[in-house]
């Protein structure tokens, strides 16, 4: 799975500490996110889809299944 | 919070015991070596690990981050699994070569305190290299 955290995070001049306190996770979370390391769960895909104003698809691109 | 108070209970208490042990063991004077030179050492290592993480939740709840998330429990998780597995293989060793050991309690400490490291390890690993693709 890929995700656009990162390039969303730049638009929005967002630190990933600002993003983590936002979504209320640590920032660990954020870092493994952005290197696709870690699938959220889908309250925490929405709430950082819905921190960017984007639909979840937008944010997190699942390449194959 | 509650889990950083949890972790200052438990890392006061294994450090408390500690101390009391060393002051115990030495006005008995009793020199630990060997096997109860490698437990001390294993017990030490727990302890600091704990000391270690407790301080870094603490300044992490601090400055506005929760000391757990979704996937620092779901990696916790994961470790406990694989120490789990990991343990009752060492279990099976220990007791194949219990004749190495002096006494059942050495043998019991240094088992259970092996667990103790086995958790600490794996857990140290799998947050610096997990991936949710190799599940």
């Amino acid at each position: 799975m890929r995700t656009r955290i990162k390039e969303l995070r730049a638009v929005q001049g967002m630190t990933q500490v600002e993003l983590a306190k936002r979504v209320g996770v640590r920032r660990e979370t954020i870092v493994f996110l952005e290197k696709g390391k870690y699938n959220p769960s889908l309250q925490l895909a929405h709430a950082i889809a819905k921190t960017f104003n984007q639909t979840i698809e937008k944010v997190f691109i699942f390449d194959a299944m | 919070m509650k889990q950083s108070r949890n972790a200052l209970i438990i890392v006061s208490i294994l450090s408390m015991t500690f101390i009391l042990g060393l002051i115990g063991v030495f006005r008995a004077g009793y020199i630990p070596k060997g096997l109860d030179i490698f437990i001390i050492a294993l017990t030490v290592i727990a302890a600091v690990y704990a000391l270690v993480v407790y301080l870094k939740q603490h300044k992490d709840v601090k400055s506005g981050f929760p000391a757990e998330d979704e996937m620092t429990a779901l990696i916790k998780y994961k470790a406990g699994h694989y120490a789990f597995i990991a343990s009752m293989y060492m279990w099976l060793l220990i007791f194949l070569f219990k004749r190495l050991f002096p006494d059942v309690e050495t043998m019991l400490g240094s088992g259970i305190l092996m667990s103790a490291v086995f958790a600490i390890v794996i857990k140290s690993y799998l947050t610096r290299n997990y991936h949710a693709d190799q599940d």
